[in-house]
């Protein structure tokens, strides 16, 4: 197929999925904002700090309430990640490249668009409208299973489809850390300079430092209900959920389809299956990633603590990313 | 009895010098029309209106739309779609379309002896420099023959019905015609939202249009099983979404000059697998943007070396490069001559009739009828350098007059003719509207027209302006058997039958 198609419909899939991790992300960020103490603005600027845009949001001297993030993350035309623009973007790659997704997706996508815009002017951000962006994707994501041939467009819709799950579940896991991660945070924050990092997790303070275990149970719920995990914890472990059960199931679940082994494993059998020369890279990359998922352990995570294993695996996110692209999609 | 008026009740028999499509005098339905028309006696305004507004839901759905160029939000635009069917007999379209046939037969003939031998010049029935000095011309591409010496893979030529009821061709369309998409579309809608209508009339289909399309293009490349491409300006051209509608219904690569380069000749795309060797190009872009080391030199839209080659043979290019010198303003007063000279055959379809200014006596004739006439100048274009003799003021006329006069050879002038009318379903209800009809005629080893084609419609009350950016709409174009004749079919075949047993 075309590099240029391939390319549209890895970011036609990456939009849409990223469209749904900003939904679920203010789906937490609300949970969260219900549990903090009234005047406490911390658990507000979570879905910010998740999604590296606090800066961005800062410029817009508008006081930090969970309403104004979420208007912030939902509508916002210059957050280049805000679910109004990832919806745009996801019917522009479509738009260019019609011929190679099916008129059931393309309908779906186009039908989203358009409601999106009814919702535009009539309906506040809330849970409902978290639930009504996380169905498109999903209908997005049947559709295109129920109707496309198996072949390289669909290949290529899954890879940027996983890679952003990818980044995503890592950067929600990152919410939730051990109070030691917490304080050097918090010291690192305050010494940091505002400027933009390269570093894609932006580490700022997120709570008290202290938490009554109640709230600590409410936000561990959050966190698992974000990437539609609270079941499967419970399946999968019958216990009391705890940090380091979250942390285990989220990164190193074989079956679960949120996890980060689940994604790079995705990755690797379609990196598989696309044609080979090309991708030396990417599959090494995506090889070596799957190894330390599928033969590591929460200690060897602990060791490094989970905060810098999560930065590492986001880093390693986007280069695998980069060498996709380079591989299939150079530019001209 | 039904409480509501039938919504046909606002019907008005049409001011003479308006050819009625659906309806003779005293509103008694055409032979075409006669089920339809009863059927539509039969709908409310609130009915048409509810089916009417599953049409437009339908079409923004499927996202058939048009961009407009030079707005910001919102640049898509949906064409109005009516729910209202433009109706042709068979035995009409049979005479239609053996005209179109012979027509572009004999253009291709044209096309090809003015990039040859052009004895039509020597034979002084066209003049030598309204051909090679025409800026359509293009002389890079002369003694390049396409396969089979075909140069129109498509054309989409508008023809009107004056108020003699009679069809005239006013122009060719030899270069990159559209509008194919919603003839397609239209039919999907109608066939969604009437069944009941197709159960009524036995209307001849279209939908196999694409798989035409795609034998004429492969019909150009000498190679088995050649490659064919569709090449695009992008998704901001008004007519994207037809370019990537036909790609799909066709099974082609939408490509964009970026996608494809040059490499000793021969032209390849860029893919996931490597490159990827390209036969046939279905262009949807004007010569001069295809290839900047030939042409316009600041295109970003072409390849450059395409016309390379296209001159080695290595790759076609559909339609041709250069048709456009057959479809300009200054030739077509000549097809019917061309149809003479190289078939020697009368035309079947009406020109409009052209007088040019260049001759003497023809200008005679033009200046004795100013006021009756459109006069127009040969290269313009856009309305510009025009009189409209009815709609002008004595002032007017005189001022062209002496325009004409010092410059005789820029003019050509024709009568003011008048677009057929149809019923159409409007803000206010059924009305009639101006009409005109644009048939595909597909050219690869021979030529086939699906029966039908595009019926645009000028929406405002009055107005003759059918273009889909100037408040035009299209409709359904219906080529139909009528059952009586068919029966009539059937009865012959058994009598044949019946004779051939008396026979034994």
């Amino acid at each position: 197929m075309l590099s240029r198609v391939a390319w549209h419909l890895y970011w036609m899939a990456r939009y849409m999925e990223r469209a749904e991790n900003m939904a679920r992300i203010l789906d937490v960020g609300a949970s969260l904002a219900m549990l903090s103490a009234p005047g406490d603005t911390s658990a507000a600027i979570e879905p910010l700090v998740i999604t590296d845009s606090l800066d961005e949001f800062l410029k817009r001297a508008e006081a930090p309430s969970a309403d104004a993030v979420a208007r912030f993350i939902a509508w916002d035309r210059e957050h280049p990640s805000s679910i109004l623009n990832c919806l745009q973007s996801c019917r522009e790659n479509a738009r260019s490249v019609r011929g190679a997704i099916t008129a059931e997706m393309w309908e779906c996508i186009n039908d989203t668009w358009l409601q999106l815009n009814a919702r535009r002017t009539a309906q506040p951000v809330d849970p409902a409208f978290f639930d009504w962006v996380r169905e498109r994707s999903h209908l997005l994501h049947g559709v295109m299973q129920a109707t496309i041939r198996q072949g390289q467009p669909r290949q290529f819709m899954l890879l940027g489809m996983f890679l952003e799950r990818a980044d995503n579940t890592a950067r929600i896991l990152s919410v939730k850390q051990p109070v030691e991660a917490q304080a050097q945070r918090q010291s690192r924050s305050q010494s940091q300079s505002m400027g933009r990092s390269l570093d894609p997790v932006q580490p700022q303070p997120v709570a008290a430092p202290t938490r009554d275990g109640l709230s600590e149970h409410y936000r561990l719920n959050a966190v698992l209900r974000s990437v539609s995990a609270l079941e499967a914890y419970r399946d999968v472990r019958h216990d009391q959920i705890d940090d380091r059960g979250v942390a285990e199931l989220l990164i190193f679940d074989p079956t679960l389809p949120r996890s980060l082994r689940r994604c790079v494993e995705e990755v690797c059998t379609i990196l598989l299956a696309l044609p080979g020369d090309p991708a030396r890279l990417a599959r090494r990359l995506a090889a070596h990633m799957a190894a330390l998922l599928q033969h590591g352990a929460l200690e060897d995570v602990e060791r490094v603590g989970l905060q810098a294993f999560l930065e590492r695996f986001i880093r390693n996110t986007v280069r695998l990313g980069e060498a996709v692209q380079e591989a299939y999609m150079p530019t001209a | 009895m039904t409480h509501e008026a039938s919504c046909i009740h606002r019907l008005v028999d049409l001011p003479p010098g308006v050819f009625d499509e659906m309806r003779e005098a005293q509103g008694q339905a055409r032979p075409a029309y006669r089920e339809y028309l009863a059927w539509l006696s039969s709908m409310s305004d609130v009915q048409m209106q509810s089916r009417r507004a599953e049409a437009d839901l339908l079409f923004r759905r499927m996202g058939i739309t048009f961009s407009v160029y030079g707005e910001a939000e919102g640049t898509e635009r949906l064409i109005p779609s009516d729910v209202v069917p433009r109706i042709i007999e068979a035995s009409e379209w049979q005479s239609l379309s053996r005209g179109l046939t012979q027509r572009i037969t004999a253009i291709n003939r044209f096309l090809d002896d003015v990039y040859h031998e052009q004895e039509i010049l020597r034979a002084g029935v066209v003049p030598r420099e309204q051909v090679l000095s025409n800026a359509q011309y293009r002389p890079e591409v002369a003694g390049v023959r396409p396969r089979n010496g075909v140069y129109t893979q498509i054309a989409g030529v508008d023809i009107v019905r004056h108020a003699d009821g009679a069809y005239y061709v006013l122009e060719d369309n030899l270069r990159v015609p559209s509008g194919v998409s919603y003839m397609l579309s239209n039919r999907r809608m109608m066939m969604r939202l009437f069944p009941d209508l197709f159960r009524l009339h036995r209307v001849r289909p279209v939908d196999h249009y694409p798989a035409l399309l795609l034998r004429a293009l492969k019909a150009a490349s000498e190679r088995d099983d050649p490659v064919v491409a569709l090449l695009t300006p992008g998704r901001f051209n008004s007519a994207y979404f037809e370019h990537a509608f036909l790609a799909k219904q066709m099974g082609i690569e939408l490509v964009e000059g970026q996608d494809l380069f040059v490499e000793n000749t021969r032209v390849y795309m860029r893919t996931t697998e490597g490159p990827r060797r390209v036969d046939v190009i279905y262009r949807r872009i004007d010569d001069l943007f295809l290839d900047p080391k030939a042409f316009r030199p600041d295109s970003l839209l072409g390849v450059p070396g395409l016309i390379d080659c296209y001159r080695a043979g290595e790759v076609a290019i559909c339609n041709a490069v250069g048709t456009g010198v057959a479809d300009d303003k200054s030739i077509y007063p000549y097809v019917p001559e061309m149809i003479r000279f190289y078939l020697g055959e009368e035309p079947l379809l009406n020109n409009v009739p052209t007088w040019q200014c260049r001759e003497p006596d023809q200008l005679e004739h033009v200046l004795a009828h100013l006021g009756e006439l459109v006069v127009k100048e040969v290269h313009g274009a856009g309305g510009y350098g025009m009189l409209v003799g009815p709609t002008s003021t004595r002032a007017e006329i005189e001022a062209f007059r002496a325009v004409l006069k010092a410059q005789p050879a820029n003019y050509i002038a024709q009568p003011t003719l008048s677009l057929s009318a149809c019923p159409t379903f409007v803000d206010e209800g059924i009305a009639s509207r101006h009409i005109d009809l644009r048939p595909f005629v597909l050219m690869g080893r021979e030529i086939e027209i699906v029966p039908g084609g595009l019926t645009r419609v000028a929406l405002r009350r009055g107005s003759l302006v059918v273009n889909s950016s100037q408040g035009g709409g299209t409709k359904d174009t219906w080529v139909i058997d009528r059952t009586d004749s068919s029966v009539g079919v059937e009865a012959g075949a058994t009598a044949v039958r019946a004779a051939a047993t008396q026979g034994e």
